[in-house]
């Protein structure tokens, strides 16, 4: 109780600032205590390398296809095999890693602040706005987000900014349900009002308080978020509204693969082995983070 | 008396919720690029014509619009249309004008439903026995072995399992089952284990964590100082009761379910909604894309009903 006191009284002292860090701190020591979550990391910052430097170590081009080299097995020139025209699976997967990347952080952003905005609407103003947005939610919810994507794809195109407007469109609603309850928790929680009581102004409870608290979940539905829309690109590209087809993409190797799987099993290997293995680490660090910033997330 | 007002409740419901899904798939798709008539057969067979006699053009188009109503304000066009799916008369294709939607969706309807009632059944089969098994055992290997299996097939979508599966039972152990097409029972299996492992996952970490709780309660205390048996105290106590909460954990899983197998079926070639709906979503076939939105959406929310309806049954403390 004295230290909040002090704190309130001069909020950027050492002292504060030290508290913050080390409520970092130890979110990062018990993060580091899932080794699963800890090897997820590991391999998300390598996917996320790749898909950043990508364009300059991909060895080919990924619209030209070595015409005298088709349908090969992994060798020493195309390490990971080639494709039916000759295109350097490693450089199409580098490529895919980059556009799925794009797509995904894009696409989580936009149901991310769509989100932010109907949620602190429904929370702070409440009555009429809050119930008209619930039900809305409610009929989101329902339905899977992949109908509407495909539909808004019909509407926008197949570019990169029209994938992301349409599968971040229709993931609004979860983050919005989230938002809006944490609103609703901290207005009326009992730290809150004890910090109020306080005499802690208005500013230093939404910063000291209530910050922490948002920042830790919100990170852990985004950690959620972006393995979904990955997914969700993949889907589109398997029903053939992915991306335009020079550009490639996880899905449509994936879908291309298995239509002659009998004859080149090797060119689903690569592409469908380092989709999965992704997915799964996005997965185990998104589970790690729950469980190191939640406050009910151990078991 | 008051399951007769619960079930007509959630039918107007779900009434009210496939109107929007109507009146938002048609709004979206009448202001996209090419519009219903651009994109049809009749407006490609016409192309010609344009050049030639701009005024016939113009005429046969003004009758093939006021023939499929589109001269109408949007508003009408759009009640017209709920009216017409609400009472399961979908009309004909857009690109094959000869094909009836209501027989295409009538072969391949069903096979989707056989699909996600089988992944839902088998994800209980085997989701319940390893959450038990997690849970008895917990903090040991078992459990993280079960607990990281669970985790991974909610991880990895099912699209990718079906290649997995494919590359599995088509290439390392061939001729054991079939990996393509869909005719008889043997068909059906992959497809079902690939649709099933995200349930599995959700189920298994459910019964886990729902049956620890459990086991901590009282009455189990009570039931081991009465000197009950091991295995009919975890099942008739402890795994009873964590089974009725677990119902209400499957429902939402059905939309992911559906979801999945219009994936799969891609893969594994089964002719089934799938195939329909990517058909008519590539084509731009409008009237085929929202009737199969319109159905896949009814199915979600029928199978969700069902749930709950028989969560009430089993869970007598459930008021309707």
């Amino acid at each position: 109780m004295a230290s909040t006191v002090t704190a309130t009284q001069s909020p950027d002292t050492a002292v504060s600032k030290q508290r913050r860090r080390s409520q970092l701190y130890q979110g990062w020591k018990r993060f580091k205590r899932h080794r699963l979550a800890v090897i997820g990391l590991v391999w998300v910052v390598i996917f996320v390398l790749a898909g950043i430097i990508g364009p300059w170590v991909a060895p080919y081009d990924y619209r030209t296809g070595d015409f005298l080299a088709i349908n090969q097995g992994p060798t020493w020139k195309h390490i990971f095999g080639t494709d039916n025209v000759g295109h350097d699976m490693f450089s199409q997967i580098l490529y895919s890693i980059r556009s799925a990347l794009i797509i995904a952080i894009g696409a989580t952003l936009v149901s991310f602040i769509i989100g932010i905005i109907l949620g602190l609407w429904a929370g702070l103003r409440g009555g009429l706005a809050d119930v008209i947005i619930m039900r809305a939610v409610d009929f989101m919810m329902t339905l899977p987000g992949f109908l509407f994507a495909l539909i808004l794809v019909i509407m926008l195109g197949r570019g990169y900014l029209s994938l992301i407007l349409a599968i971040g469109i229709p993931g609004w609603a979860g983050y919005a349900r989230l938002i809006r309850s944490l609103v609703l928790s901290m207005r009326d929680g009992e730290m809150v009002e004890a910090a109020r009581a306080l005499g802690a102004s208005q500013a230093h409870i939404a910063r000291r308080y209530m910050l922490p608290n948002v920042v830790g979940s919100m990170g852990v539905a985004l950690a959620f978020g972006i393995p979904g829309d990955l997914i969700q690109i993949a889907g589109l590209s398997i029903f053939g509204m992915g991306l335009r087809p020079p550009i490639p993409s996880f899905g449509s190797m994936i879908a291309q693969a298995s239509e002659n799987i009998l004859g080149f099993p090797w060119l689903l290997y690569f592409p469908a082995g380092i989709f999965a293995i992704t997915l799964l680490s996005f997965l185990f660090v998104a589970d790690g983070l729950q469980e190191a910033f939640s406050p009910k997330g151990g078991n | 008396m008051a399951i007769v007002k619960f079930i007509s409740k959630r039918i107007i419901q779900i009434i009210i919720t496939l109107i929007l899904v109507i009146s938002v798939s048609y709004i979206m798709m009448y202001y996209s690029p090419g519009g219903f008539m651009h994109t049809s057969t009749m407006a490609t067979a016409l192309a010609p014509l344009q050049g030639q006699n701009p005024v016939l053009y113009q005429e046969v188009m003004a009758q093939f619009q006021s023939r499929y109503g589109l001269d109408l304000p949007l508003w009408q066009q759009i009640a017209k249309y709920i009216w017409h799916e609400l009472t399961f008369d979908f009309g004909n294709s857009m690109q094959n004008p000869s094909l009836q939607i209501a027989g295409q969706l009538k072969q391949t309807l069903p096979i989707s439903v056989m699909l996600a009632f089988g992944a839902v059944l088998l994800s209980v089969i085997v989701g319940v026995p390893l959450g038990i098994i997690a849970a008895l055992k917990r903090n040991t290997w078992v459990d993280y072995v079960v607990s990281t299996i669970s985790l991974a097939g909610q991880a990895i979508p099912a699209f990718v399992l079906a290649v997995i599966m494919v590359l599995l039972f088509g290439v390392v152990f061939q001729g054991i089952l079939p990996v393509t097409g869909w005719g008889n029972w043997k068909q059906a299996i992959l497809p079902i284990i690939c649709l099933s492992a995200a349930n599995v996952g959700v189920v298994a970490r459910y019964m886990r964590g729902s049956l620890i709780e459990t086991l901590r309660s009282d009455y189990i205390r009570t039931a081991k100082a009465k000197g009950v048996k091991y295995w009919p105290m975890i099942m008739k106590h402890g795994v009873k009761n964590s089974l009725t909460a677990m119902i209400t954990v499957i429902g939402p899983q059905f939309a992911f379910t559906v979801m999945g197998t219009i994936w799969v079926e891609q893969i594994f070639a089964i002719p089934a909604l799938g195939q329909v709906m990517q058909m008519a979503f590539t084509s731009f076939d409008y009237p085929l894309a929202i009737t199969s939105v319109f159905l896949l959406g009814s199915m979600i929310m029928i199978m969700n009903l069902m749930v709950d309806i028989i969560y009430a049954f089993i869970d007598p403390r459930v008021k309707l």
